[in-house]
């Protein structure tokens, strides 16, 4: 049953940007599809490990910026860059780990937003390395052939295939990781951290690998960030306002499922849009709100709840 | 000697300010064990009802502290009482998340209504700074500093010398003692969290004249006053005022000894070395 | 004789000036069951936190099959074949009873469908079979002490540290748990039990240990132990003196 599901997922995904040709729409499916990324992201460590982190768009903007400097100084293509992007990310991951996961709960959550505080105000005022509050621009993309053709970068087509790609290993690594034995161990650490390091499990080492998992995905999201957007400079991708929406969709999706983040960035982006034209500021009024609203009456979730109304629960196997 | 002189000066005046803010967040953190998001949010709501006191009724900004301390305890009352009191019983992490929703509430709601435009208040009274003994100290800071002295040292009455006081801090130290004792929980939770309130409502007050205002100030505002109530010590009223100068001192020092642009993250950077290594705070006095 | 499977000796744990452990030393047979016993606040707890890891010692050796445990974090000193059960359960309340004993199971077994056969053995042993898909947070209080234990024989301990496995069970429950732990013992786990329950341990045990404000008072069989008088003094205070008449 889950596998067609899959597949007819799958085979929607492709054929969408066939069907749907209006550059508007496509470009809210590839907001939507980022978004899902950088919700799978946020998932993986504050839903299946249950350690909450307000300074995520840290990962997010060391991606970006990674994928934007590897190509304006080294030439390094960004559809390489972007992977790069993501592995940069995850490598300052590991000492952030190391020091955050030295605390609990609350205070993780507090440190996790110095951290990316920090890492906002270095992007800033390392002008050699970030130009600083000017930001990068990317003004030619290089030139891509598929099958003898010249991608066109000004269509926006090329963009969501790419991006579906990525949202689609997201997705899988998620599932992968719920069915392993990391993810297991994940999942006990969010439940009780003393019994889990009780039963054998080194909690350190396993966060420590959630967490970089988590800003790999992150990174990638952001090196695609970049080359969609083509600009990037430290308020736009190091803002608190940035990691807030990627718990959003992730809590309002549905922490600990797979598709809840995809879930919750269909939320986001069409709650998004249509406020923003209605609101010149201000349209996160209402993702305040529905966090509100979630949590009150959804802590697990859109997609938790479905699967509440349709009998599963939220197990280690489930998807 | 004199640039260090004046660094003092200046970290000292708006350390007091941060003090202020800071004392607000620990008591409701010590009573309810509850980290609130959106307590920079309600700085920043204090900040606009200086400004627009002023700017639509005239009247002086300090002046306006009458009006909007109590509002803003009203304000908390309410807050506690219809939308938090629900949500505590479902843990640190989901109270945690849902401040998170209603800072992001409130900071929107502010952008949509009033622009994102910055706003200043210009006082007449305040454009050359006193200079006592060559040091210059802003009008406006003086002010403020001496009215938040003032107002901390009426909530240290508050807590040591009324029964309601005594009230706070039993259940700060002991929740379920104080329960066994005939103290209402509720009734003094809700309590704190409108004194929370209260204060940064204030402190927001007495920050409008010196600071330019946006909608979204509350966001680097709630990271910083994590920074001086974990120095302090989670939950310890004179653990927040000692981290609120340290902290204003140590942004004052640096950025006159590292560098300007750096100044913001030495907070932060002492934040997570507290953190690390004395998680009750510099003062031992608060809990981990 | 051969290599103990736990040697304790001089353990001392200090918190400020107090004393919770103080120069306690006692040896475990590999194979054998071993009651610690004491009145409240002897200080038993605190000798299974540093055993397994969970609070470092203030002085004192603690050597498992010759080797030194101290200064191994908890899921280290489980990896050398140490596991316990809390006084207060901690199961993985939303988890099922099956992921609880799985997710130890996985220490052993990599692959998910060994980790669950082998976790489906254990709950058959502790008698859980029926409720293998309950939240664990669902069950009553013997089963979950149950679950408890089949959780740390999951990870396949060499040593099992028993923490008031029988507190809140009602008297069928004791002996049904006893008979469990004479069991478990005879499958070659070694282990050190702390109970109020006199009874249930004096019965079951090979030997007992008994502790009073951190230091070891008596160490024999349980007959010899029962008739310790410094052991007597210690759970029933000294002799009373005889009344006037009201």
């Amino acid at each position: 049953m889950k596998t067609v599901f899959t597949v007819l997922a799958l085979v929607a995904l492709l054929i969408a940007p066939l069907i749907v040709t209006d550059p508007f729409y496509v470009h809210l499916m590839i907001m939507v599809l980022m978004w899902t990324v950088l919700g799978v992201a946020w998932n993986i460590l504050g839903g299946y490990a249950g350690q909450v982190s307000f300074g995520h768009s840290a990962f997010l903007g060391v991606g970006a910026y990674s994928t934007m400097i590897l190509y304006l100084n080294l030439g390094i293509s960004p559809w390489y860059g972007i992977v790069l992007g993501g592995l940069v990310s995850a490598l300052i991951a590991l000492p952030i780990g190391l020091i955050c996961f030295r605390l609990r709960g609350p205070y993780f959550a507090l440190s996790t937003l110095a951290v990316a505080e920090i890492v906002r105000l270095v992007a800033l005022n390392w002008e050699s390395l970030t130009n600083g509050p000017v930001g990068l621009l990317i003004t030619t993309l290089p030139p891509v052939s598929l099958w003898g053709e010249p991608l066109n970068w000004e269509s926006k087509t090329p963009f969501y295939y790419i991006i579906a790609l990525i949202a689609a290993g997201a997705l899988g690594i998620t599932f992968l990781l719920a069915r392993s034995r990391l993810g297991a161990y994940l999942l006990a650490i969010r439940e009780d951290i003393d019994s889990a390091e009780a039963i054998g499990i080194n909690t350190v080492q396993a966060r420590v690998s959630a967490l970089a998992l988590s800003a790999f995905v992150a990174g990638v999201g952001g090196g695609f960030y970049a080359m969609y957007l083509r600009y990037v400079d430290p308020d736009a991708v190091f803002s608190i306002s940035l990691s807030v929406e990627m718990v959003f969709i992730a809590v309002v999706g549905g922490l600990t499922t797979v598709i809840g983040p995809f879930i919750g960035a269909v939320f986001l982006v069409t709650l998004g849009e249509t406020f923003r034209t209605h609101f010149l500021w201000g349209h996160l009024v209402f993702y305040g709100l529905f966090m509100m609203v979630a949590i009150r009456y959804m802590p697990e979730g859109i997609w938790g709840r479905v699967r509440k109304l349709i009998g599963n629960r939220v197990g280690v196997q489930n998807g | 000697m004199e640039t260090l002189v004046q660094s003092i000066v200046s970290g000292v005046l708006t350390g007091s300010l941060y003090a202020m803010i800071g004392v607000g967040l620990t008591i409701v953190f010590g009573v309810m064990r509850i980290i609130n998001m959106a307590h920079g949010d309600m700085v920043m709501l204090g900040m606009y009802g200086a400004f627009w006191a002023h700017a639509s009724w005239k009247m002086d900004p300090f002046l306006s502290i009458v009006l909007w301390v109590p509002a803003g305890f009203l304000g908390g009352l309410f807050i506690y009482r219809f939308l938090l009191r629900k949500i505590v019983p479902a843990g640190e992490l989901n109270t945690l998340l849902y401040t998170a929703g209603l800072s992001l509430f409130v900071a929107n709601l502010a952008l949509l209504i009033w622009s994102g435009d910055y706003r200043t208040i210009k006082l007449p009274y305040a454009i050359m700074p006193l200079r006592p003994m060559g040091i210059a100290v802003p009008i406006p800071l003086a002010i403020a500093f001496g009215l938040a002295i003032l107002v901390t040292a009426g909530l240290y009455w508050f807590l040591v010398h009324t029964d309601t006081g005594r009230a706070v801090r039993a259940t700060s130290q002991e929740p379920e003692a104080a329960a066994l004792m005939g103290i209402s929980v509720g009734r003094i939770s809700m309590i704190t969290f409108g004194l929370g309130t209260a204060l940064a409502c204030g402190a927001g007050v007495l920050l409008a004249p010196s600071l330019y205002l946006y909608p979204t100030v509350g966001e680097i505002l709630v990271a910083k006053c994590f920074v001086i109530v974990v120095l302090g010590g989670l939950g310890s009223v004179p653990g927040a005022i000692a981290g609120g100068l340290i902290l204003g001192l140590a942004e004052s020092l640096g950025a006159v000894y590292v560098s300007v642009p750096y100044k913001d993250a030495i907070g932060f950077v002492i934040f997570l070395l507290v953190l690390l290594f004395r998680p009750a705070g510099l003062l031992g006095g608060g809990k981990s | 004789m051969a290599e103990p499977m736990l040697e304790v000796k001089r353990l001392t744990k200090s918190f400020g000036g107090l004393k919770a452990v103080a120069d306690l030393s006692f040896a475990v047979e590999k194979g054998s069951i071993i009651g610690l016993i004491g009145p409240n606040g002897a200080g038993k707890t605190t000798v299974f936190n540093m055993v397994a890891g969970f609070l470092p010692p203030s002085a004192g050796e603690i050597l498992l099959q010759g080797e030194s445990l101290v200064g191994l974090k908890p899921y280290a000193t489980t990896r050398k074949g140490v596991a316990r059960t809390f006084q207060i359960v901690k199961p993985f309340r939303n988890l099922s009873v099956l992921e609880n004993v799985t997710l130890a199971a996985f220490l052993r077994f990599a692959m998910r469908r060994q980790a669950q056969a082998e976790a489906l053995r254990i709950i058959e042993k502790m008698g859980l079979t029926a409720k293998i898909n309950s939240l664990a947070n669902d069950l009553t209080l013997s089963e979950q002490k149950r679950l408890e234990i089949a959780r740390a024989l999951a990870t396949g301990p060499k040593l099992l540290l028993l923490d008031e496995p029988m507190g809140g069970l009602n008297a069928t429950e004791v002996d049904q748990a006893a008979r469990l732990i004479s069991e478990i013992c005879r499958d070659g786990v070694t282990i050190i039990w702390v109970e109020h329950v006199l009874r249930a341990i004096m019965n079951t045990s090979h030997r007992v240990v008994v502790i009073n404000y951190g230091a070891k008072i008596a160490d024999g069989t349980p007959q010899e132990v029962v008739q310790n008088p410094d052991v007597i003094a210690a759970y029933l205070g000294k002799r009373a003196q005889p009344h006037a008449a009201d």
